[in-house]
């Protein structure tokens, strides 16, 4: 078995070797690798003091700062689980999480749960070992070139494994972490390069590098010798966007990388290769092996994929079949050996790399005493890429309230469920047997 | 202004039914599809061209400071 170092040995490590260095960076402030260490070693006596123990969880919010980031690796260090939910996640899931991590017993090796929707609607804790961190980590130094002179830019919330996975790679390499409060302010994004590091990264959502180029094309042209790369990935990225990305940085790497919390991050495609391929994913990284099933499925094994979900060994069987993750996704190898994904079975919404059930949604609707009957569908934004829209019956006689309607679904849902577009209709289109008829809407 | 301020709420009302628009810290209740839906529905209504410069918390503070930015833009054309 091929041994990693973990997150906090490495912190720990270049504590020692390069103490000044500048481990994190935020809006608030900065922290060296020796402060970084001090401060994750003094919150782990906390947290030891409070009664946390090996192998039990930890659920907390994560906020957007490096305060997540000491808790996070205190939570480790005690050999403890992390259990980081959205900066904003509300009591009533904050409490179902906690009740549900709380009555298991977990194995020596499991580091992180992170939740995740489920088909069914209801959201899954994903648990993933060491291991899997580790060798993800290993995966992006690897494949994406991650090294001590990197200043990582991470703009989206740290308990997506879209953005927490990039600090694993970029401390494990000595370089620097800075973490962003989201995209809306493109302002703080350009301002980070004017920070003295010779070389930039960042992962981006597809919708973000849309926004990017739809309001600040030239300011991201002018970085053209600066950025290293762009990593994207969590949603499809279109042909046109990854061209237009292409020429305004004609000397970045710009990967496509695919992933999944169950699975890690397994392979990535530089798509600056003059023939940006919609779909394409690449090859499989270092510790992971990609294969596409007779049927046409993705099937993902290697050192990073899940250890089980929480609570739920029916669900884990059905997933891991003989050590494999066969998810939704379907694809084709080309002649090349390049993997290309060629659609998705199942009824889950992708909305910038959040993956979204709609009957949650709907279900969250339906409790409202305005609406009789709807459905959540995809729509396309014409800047962010898909999002959610909400089709409603109402009761006769009745309007469409769609101000209160909002409010009470922001009252019962994570705010990345939320719909953007509401409309009235006069019915939901249903199959012979009365179930929705997801397939008509995707027309 | 007035007249504006009350076009744009009245836009965004209907744009961003989750969002509370009598809010002084509106850059902060909106996430980025709101930032973006904002400054689209802008755009189109005035014909003014808004880009990365323009999006700062301090012009989408309040239905106030977005209705000024339009008065400049409008003015700059």
């Amino acid at each position: 078995m091929t041994e990693f170092l973990t997150l906090e040995q490495s912190i720990r490590r270049f504590a020692e070797l390069t103490p000044d260095k500048t481990a994190v960076l935020c809006a608030g402030g900065s922290i060296t690798y020796a402060r970084l260490w001090e401060s994750v070693q003094s919150r782990a006596d906390e947290l030891r003091r409070d009664g946390l123990e090996p192998c039990r969880p930890y659920v907390f919010r994560a906020s957007q700062d490096i305060d997540f980031l000491i808790t996070y690796c205190a939570v480790h260090s005690i050999g403890a689980i992390a259990v980081p939910l959205e900066h904003g996640a509300l009591q009533d899931n904050f409490r179902a999480v906690y009740d549900e991590v709380s009555s298991c017993t977990f194995a020596a090796d499991i580091a992180d749960i992170l939740y995740t929707t489920g088909t069914t609607g209801k959201s899954k804790g994903v648990m993933l070992s060491q291991t899997a961190l580790a060798s993800c980590a290993d995966n992006f130094i690897a494949d994406l070139h991650f090294t001590a002179d990197l200043l990582f830019i991470i703009s989206g919330p740290l308990n997506h494994i879209a953005s927490l996975f990039k600090i694993h790679p970029t401390l494990t390499a000595g370089g620097t972490v800075y973490i962003l409060d989201g995209m809306k302010d493109l302002n703080a994004f350009f301002s980070v390069f004017e920070l003295p590091f010779r070389r930039f990264a960042t992962f981006m959502v597809p919708a973000s590098i849309r926004l990017l180029m739809q309001f600040s094309y030239d300011r991201l042209c002018a970085l053209s010798d600066r950025i290293d790369f762009i990593e994207t990935g969590a949603a499809p990225i279109s042909s046109a966007d990854m061209e237009r990305l292409s020429r305004a940085l004609p000397h970045s790497r710009l990967y496509n990388t695919y992933g999944g919390t169950e699975i890690g991050a397994v392979c990535t495609y530089d798509f600056n290769d003059g023939r940006y391929m919609e779909g394409c994913i690449g090859r499989p990284m270092k510790n992971s092996s990609v294969e596409v099933t007779e049927q046409g499925g993705i099937r993902v094994s290697g050192l990073t994929i899940m250890s089980g979900y929480v609570a739920d060994p029916d669900s884990t069987a059905a997933v891991i079949v003989d050590g494999c993750i066969c998810g939704a996704d379907l694809g084709y190898v080309d002649a090349e050996g390049m993997i290309h994904l060629s659609g998705r079975s199942g009824d889950v919404i992708n909305v910038g790399g959040y993956k979204v059930n709609p009957v949650e949604v709907e279900n969250a609707a339906m409790s409202f005493s305005g609406v009789k009957d709807c459905i959540c569908i995809a729509a396309e934004h014409p800047v962010i890429g898909t999002v959610l829209k909400l089709l409603v019956v109402t009761p006769e006689g009745a309007e469409l309230d769609k101000r209160a309607l909002a409010q009470h679904l922001k009252s019962c849902l994570d705010a990345f469920k939320l719909p953007a577009y509401y409309e009235s209709v006069d019915a939901v289109q249903r199959t012979y047997n009365g179930k929705v008829d997801r397939k008509y809407y995707r027309k | 202004m007035e007249d504006k301020k009350q076009r744009i709420r009245e836009l965004l009302t209907d744009a961003l039914p989750s969002v509370n628009l009598d809010s002084d810290f509106l850059f902060s209740e909106l996430d980025s599809i709101g930032v973006v839906t904002v400054t689209v529905i802008l755009s189109n209504e005035y014909g003014i061209e808004l880009d990365s410069s323009d999006i700062t918390p301090k012009n989408f503070m309040n239905l106030d400071s977005i209705a000024s930015m339009v008065e400049n833009k409008l003015e700059g054309k």
